[in-house]
């Protein structure tokens, strides 16, 4: 048995259940024979893997689904052996270059001169190039970037790619204006709570809209992460009942709590528990940009008012804001998240404290 | 034909390899990008540009051309000129062997431009063409993106330049005259290309239109011209994908605005409006919002910027802010977190603003 | 006596006599030649054949040291009469339990475990094994062969062979570990040759003890270094030992130092798990306690002094404790540097050891002994204080001093009205003048500017009362993270950083800005810096997440923020025992409890190994946040709080320093 999320991911364009219009410019493009290299970009869980998968299946039929996770080694030029893990089929090759870290130039133009070099298993298929899906673009380095670009050009007689990607602020603009860009946004919040329903619907289970709005708020539209909320909640308790609580992940329950516990008291002592405490998130593999940013909670509608913004008034969420901001900044740079995480709580602390004191000296007058 | 620029060369390249694969291709013949399709054929077809087709005409009847050193933002027919001058000059035999293309994809390190282009400007040249016509008796050097060639390739090339002037002209093309050193610029006809004036652009793209059979509406069009901003080539892009993408429909000014990737300015202005007016908890579910609907951050503040320009704010308040986009710029191109960033910059809006009143 | 030192010098040429490798090594570089000409007699020469020629019956050994033969034929046997650069260690080593200056409960264990192996009778028919850990030169191997002396059994040891006896030379001076420069080709034969040795040993014990007449049968094999080969491939000795403990005899003794080879040697090469599967015994020793030294080297001064007259000086009782102190319970580097303070014969000033005269005694040491100059060149101790010059080990007496020296800041009142003074509104960082200079301080350390920082970011906060300064604190450690954040500037700006970082922390420290209102704080123990285990522990989890789950096709993020805690949460059978392993592991959080501070490890916690390896498992479960073990704490009850603040007393300073520079190995050599 697979997840739901695997279990009923559409698997052709016209079967998508969102953002049906951008399916039928994707089948045009397919139709009208010249495809160009494409660039996806949307927020996590917003389904441009589905698109993608759903897009190489329209090119190539049914025989894409037919992957193979292979661990490739290149030998970098300094002798350097790099691993990489792949997946692949008989027309296309997806890798993440991001996980060779600093060799990710290597990797890109390894891999895809070798796509490009070998011919076409299949002479019957209709498509004379095959695709190699990049995801996590705007994790490579500049480097890697750049030799993308050349890379491009050079092989696109033989090979396209699908570059998949958060956001294209971190990919370079040569790479940009070579490629068709696709937005795929989130699913509206109705979206959402059908395809949960449909889903559920499939399991032979039913849903209570009130419950499925409810999911859909609390994933904040992540489709993928409200699937997975929906179904921890079919193993907590069926039949569902329309205000039962939704499992959340330990580590967004740990953060909350770390939370309340710098809210609830400043001082060095607290903040040396919430240094373990951050200790604790990072040893879960919870990454440090991901923790700063849920102190500072996403959306207000997800109904959490206990993380720090909640806590302040808005001037106050003006300074914490930019703070935030600031110190999420030097955790990118830097090399120990945890000066600057700790730096953060504590100049938190700092403007927090004296918010309060102030406030009741406010009240005392 | 109506004649098309076209701007710095990498897409140039890719167009080349487009055609190699067409031609190769035996299944059907490969769709060429309208970038190349549509691209000036001879001088004369260049517009808006009228200096330097002025200088290159006179060079056509005849008399001595100078190095050339082409600066511009992209997109406004920098290497369309040059090369359709080139062919001109030549004819299409003579243009394999007379004209040298080098662009930022090619190795350009110091040592390419001691070797190649040393070798390639020491060959003589005769004035004759094949087909018996004149041509100038000397060989041209394109040197495409030179501003990202380093200081030092820039210096060994100041040498080779005097001593061979002879028989070579250069021609530098780049978008920042700034980062090319100034002993070269000062050997060369500097020649700015501005950026293409609105109506020109639309011609430009309603006659591709026609050509291809496509269509359109007329607020599609305009907004093509306007997120293009003056680089024609985009421009064409766009209109490309926008016609890959709709097959048979009608290309809408949405559709348009969708493939630029530019935030609605509906958008914008609401985020504004919310900015001036409500309260930061409204905004924070503003930009989520943003950043949700998938729009990159980088594109968000470009457009900001502009609107922010165009604000009735005091200019304190304006410097304020400009300087946050400035900050917030270097962040996220360090890879800093997109909502954040928002955050932050929005509630320095929500603060001027505020003081202003 | 002199008979009996004779006996032991011959020993003393071995690398086995209980100095450590390093400093036989250095005292075969001044005795080369005949311990060329006996390592060039045979390639790939094992210990135990180097037995065999020991026991031959040209042996000048006296009689009485018959059942203590497991070192070889005295190489030197002209060297009858002292010479002056034969080391003390060697002459001095100790030959009856009472002359070991280890504790007593720690012989006993050792004894015990020894009576237990040794007795024929009990018919165990397991190779046991008992693995001696602890700090270099506190006896582990001179217990051992002190004991087996005593139990009246042999003592048959494993040396790594040499093959080509002509790089023996530079080899020697070169690197304390002799087989460094080879095992790129004589990593596999070394493995072959010790997994032989190791069970004809076990073999044929009895025939090789056919001369031996009273020991026969009793043997104990002792081994000290090890193939490196095993550092790569621990899993090949895992295989031998699992070997050794089905078919052995003979009780099998590893003697491994904490900190001679790096990151957690014991732990990488006899993990928890093997100790537990084999029947290890563990047993760990501490440094050599100040008080035993002393007996120790006053022991060896009374000696000397009468055997040699004049020649040499019997230094202090102070002098004693500072060597003491120098040599943070390392008691052969204590012997040497008694050695060294004796030696006013080839000085060229005849002063009598005093300590200013620290450095005049080094360089003249210097001229005595190459070889000598070399190690505490090796050491690293090219600043030495004046007054630690001859101490083998000050080099690290100062990472727990100058964590002090920047958490304490101490400061020197102002010296009068007179001196320049802020403006008013800058008034809140009027400070008094620092009596520390912290470039200097990182300096001494040794250690990275980096690695300084953690220690001092690890330990912060315990020294600051007010939330604003920590603030300002924490702000300026984060700016000397930034500083270094670029690449290709880091090198320069390395130094900056470390810079802003102390300077940074001291300033902000408005409660200590004032000479007069610095008491206050008292002591603080000081901690491990946590962060380079939990950034390890992040990284080889998100790469294990990777490995585990590609199945899923999805980006680290969301598989570590999204898929890993909801499947923690399913049902979901289609996971192989590694997954589901994992997951339980990182995708839950202890939830709603004390929050889950990590195992907290005081500096002078004993076990070094502990930092990196298991304590995520103790990290995982809300540990108690109390240091376990002798922490400094309890140490600096007795000692009175203004410990730290200066000089650490003889006791503190080897309980903190010697463990400090297990740490400094540790990350150096990553």
């Amino acid at each position: 048995m697979s997840l739901w999320v695997d279990k009923y991911r559409p698997t052709s364009l016209g079967k998508l259940d969102y953002h049906k219009e951008q399916g039928n410019q994707l089948k045009n493009l397919v139709q009208c024979g010249d495809f160009p290299h494409l660039l996806v970009y949307g927020p996590s869980g917003a389904g441009k893997k589905t698109r993608i998968m759903c897009l190489l299946r329209e090119l190539y039929g049914p025989g894409v689904e037919k992957l193979r996770i292979e661990h490739q080694s290149i030998t970098a030029p300094s002798k350097k052996k790099i691993e990489i893990n792949t997946i692949a089929s008989n027309y296309h090759l997806e890798v993440n270059a991001s996980d060779a870290g600093n060799s990710d130039r290597v990797v890109i133009q390894e891999l895809i001169k070798t796509v490009a070099q070998s011919q076409q298993i299949q002479s019957s298929t209709q498509r004379e190039f095959k695709v190699v899906l990049l995801t996590e673009v705007d994790r490579l380095t500049k480097d890697a970037q750049h030799a993308l670009r050349r890379t491009m050009e050079k092989y696109m007689s033989t090979c396209r790619l699908i570059l998949c990607c958060n956001s294209t602020s971190k990919v370079i603009g040569p790479i940009r204006s070579r490629c068709l860009a696709i937005r795929v946004p989130l699913p509206s919040m109705e979206e959402v709570c059908g395809v949960l329903t449909s889903v559920c619907r499939k399991e032979g289970l039913l849903l209570p809209g009130e419950l499925a709005k409810q999911i859909g708020e609390k994933s904040g539209r992540n489709l993928r992460k409200a699937l997975l909320m929906c179904e921890a909640c079919r193993v907590q308790q069926y039949p569902f009942s329309a205000d039962q609580d939704i499992p959340e992940t330990d580590w967004e329950v740990y953060l909350k709590e770390t939370a309340n516990a710098i809210v609830s008291q400043q001082s060095p002592q607290r903040l040396l528990e919430v240094r373990a405490r951050l200790y604790e998130l990072l040893t879960h593999c919870i990454p440090p940009e991901i923790i700063i940013k849920g102190l500072v909670p996403p959306s207000p509608d997800q109904g959490l008012v206990s993380e720090l913004l909640g806590n302040c008034d808005g001037h106050l969420k003006t300074e914490v804001a930019q703070m935030a901001a600031h110190y999420e900044h030097r955790l990118q740079l830097g090399n120990k998240a945890i000066y600057h995480l700790e730096a953060f709580v504590a100049k938190f602390m700092a403007v927090y404290k004296k918010f309060m004191e102030d406030g009741l000296d406010g009240m005392m007058f | 034909m109506q004649a098309f620029l076209k701007g710095t060369s990498g897409q140039s390249t890719k167009a080349q390899k487009d055609k190699a694969a067409g031609t190769s291709g035996e299944k059907k013949p490969k769709p060429v990008p309208w970038v190349e399709k549509y691209r000036p054929k001879c001088v004369d077809e260049v517009a808006f540009q009228d200096e330097v087709v002025a200088v290159l005409k006179k060079s056509l009847q005849g008399a001595d051309l100078p190095n050339l050193l082409f600066y511009g933002p992209p997109g406004t027919g920098k290497t369309s000129t040059i090369l359709a001058a080139a062919r001109e000059l030549y004819g299409p035999e003579l243009y394999r062997q007379r004209v040298l293309e080098l662009n930022a994809s090619d190795e350009r390190g110091i040592q390419v431009v001691r070797e190649k282009v040393k070798t390639f400007a020491q060959l003589t040249v005769a004035g004759k063409r094949t087909d018996g016509k004149p041509c100038p008796p000397f060989k041209i050097i394109i040197l495409d993106e030179a501003d990202s060639m380093t200081s030092a390739a820039q210096a060994a090339l100041r040498r080779t330049m005097e001593k061979e002037s002879r028989t070579t002209r250069f021609c530098l093309i780049c978008n920042y005259v700034s980062r090319i050193i100034e002993p070269l610029t000062s050997r060369c006809s500097k020649f700015r290309f501005k950026p293409l004036d609105d109506k020109i652009q639309g011609e430009r793209l309603l006659n591709i239109c026609e050509k291809e059979n496509l269509k359109y509406s007329k607020e599609a069009i305009s907004a093509l011209v306007k997120v293009s901003e003056g680089d024609l080539r985009k421009a064409i892009t766009f209109l490309q994908s926008a016609a890959r993408l709709n097959g048979e429909n009608e290309i809408t000014e949405s559709a348009v605005i969708e493939i630029a990737g530019v935030v609605p300015t509906k958008m914008i202005d609401n985020l504004l409006q919310i900015c001036y007016k409500s309260t930061f908890d409204k905004l924070e579910i503003a930009v989520k919002t943003m950043v949700d609907e998938g729009y990159a951050a980088t594109q968000i503040i470009g457009q900001l910027h502009d609107a922010i320009i165009e604000e009735s704010l005091n200019d304190h308040q304006k410097s304020a802010i400009t300087e946050k986009l400035a900050e917030v710029d270097k962040c996220l191109a360090d890879g800093a977190d997109e909502y954040l960033q928002m955050i932050s910059l929005c509630s320095v809006i929500m603060q001027q603003a505020s003081q202003g009143n | 006596m002199s008979k009996l030192s004779t006996g032991r010098k011959a020993s003393s040429n071995k690398l086995s006599s209980w100095v450590e490798p390093s400093f036989g090594d250095l005292f075969s570089g001044s005795g080369l030649n005949s311990f060329d000409l006996k390592k060039g007699v045979s390639l790939g020469e094992t210990k135990s054949k180097a037995q065999k020629t020991s026991t031959d019956p040209s042996s000048q050994r006296p009689s009485k040291r018959r059942p203590f033969p497991p070192t070889p034929e005295p190489l030197v046997s002209s060297g009858s009469e002292q010479s002056q650069d034969e080391p003390w260690v060697d002459r001095h080593s100790p030959c009856s339990q009472v002359e070991l200056a280890v504790h007593k409960k720690k012989i006993e264990e050792v004894e015990n475990w020894l009576k237990l192996h040794l007795n024929v009778k009990s018919e165990i028919k397991r190779g046991a094994i008992l693995l001696l850990t602890g700090p270099s030169g506190c006896g582990k191997t001179a217990t051992v062969q002190v004991l087996a002396q005593e139990l009246g059994c042999r003592v048959q040891e494993w040396s790594n062979p040499t093959t080509v006896s002509e790089f023996r030379k530079e080899d020697v001076r070169e690197t304390f570990d002799p087989d460094s420069r080879f095992n790129g080709f004589h990593g596999v034969s070394q493995t072959a040759a010790f997994q032989e040795f190791l069970l004809r040993a076990n073999k044929y014990s009895h025939l090789q003890m056919m001369g031996e007449g009273e020991t026969s049968g009793r043997k104990v094999v002792l081994v000290e270094d090890l193939p490196n080969q095993f550092y790569r491939q621990p899993a090949s000795l895992h295989d031998i030992l699992r070997r050794f403990v089905r078919t052995g005899r003979c009780p099998l003794v590893f003697v491994v130092s904490d900190c001679l080879s790096g990151s957690g040697s014991s732990r990488l090469l006899f993990p928890r798990d093997l100790q537990e599967e084999l029947g290890v015994c563990n047993i760990s020793f501490n440094p050599v306690a100040p008080t035993s030294m002393i007996k120790v080297l006053s022991r060896i001064v009374t000696q000397e002094a009468a055997r040699s007259g004049s020649r040499v000086t019997a230094p202090d009782r102070a002098a004693l404790d500072l060597l003491c102190t120098g040599s943070s319970g390392d008691i052969r580097s204590a012997i040497n540097s008694l050695q060294f303070s004796c030696l006013t014969g080839c000085s060229p000033e005849t002063t009598p050891w005093p300590v200013k005269k620290g450095k005049a005694a080094a360089s003249a040491a210097r001229g005595v002994s190459k070889a000598r100059s070399k190690s505490k060149a090796s050491k690293g101790s090219e600043s030495l204080d004046s007054t630690q010059a001859i101490g083998g080990k000050d080099a690290s007496l100062f990472l727990f001093r100058a964590l002090g020296k920047i958490l304490y800041c101490k400061r020197e009142s102002c010296t009068g009205p007179e001196g320049p003074s802020l403006p008013a509104h800058l008034s809140e960082h009027q400070r008094d003048t620092l009596l520390v200079d912290p470039e200097l301080v990182v300096e001494k350390s040794h250690m990275s500017g980096e690695l300084f920082n953690l220690y001092l970011h690890q330990n912060y906060l315990d020294f600051f009362s007010d939330l604003e300064d920590v603030a300002r604190a924490s702000e300026y450690l984060s700016d000397s993270d930034f500083l270094t954040a670029e690449w290709s500037s880091r090198s320069t700006m390395l130094e900056y950083g470390s810079s802003v970082a102390t300077r940074g922390l001291i300033h902000s420290n408005s409660a200590r800005a004032r000479a007069d209102n610095q008491a206050s704080v008292g002591f603080r123990p000081l901690h491990k810096p946590h962060w380079l285990l939990v950034n390890k522990k992040y990284r080889e989890n998100c790469q294990a997440a990777q490995c585990l789950f590609t199945s899923y096709c999805l980006t680290p993020l969301s598989l570590q923020t999204e898929l890993l805690p909801y499947l923690a949460q399913l049902t979901n059978p289609m996971r192989n025992q590694a997954q589901i392993a994992f997951i339980q592991d990182v995708g839950r959080l202890p939830l709603r409890k004390y929050p889950g501070r990590l195992k907290l490890e005081a500096l002078t916690d004993r076990d070094p190994g502990t930092l990196d390896g298991d304590s995520e498992e103790e990290g995982a479960e809300p540990a108690v946040p109390a240091p376990t073990g002798p922490g400094p704490g309890e140490t600096g009850g007795d000692q009175g709080a203004d410990l730290p603040a200066s000089q650490p007393q003889p006791t503190m300073a080897q309980a903190l320093l010697e463990d400090e520079e297990l740490v400094i190995d540790e990350y150096d050599s990553n």
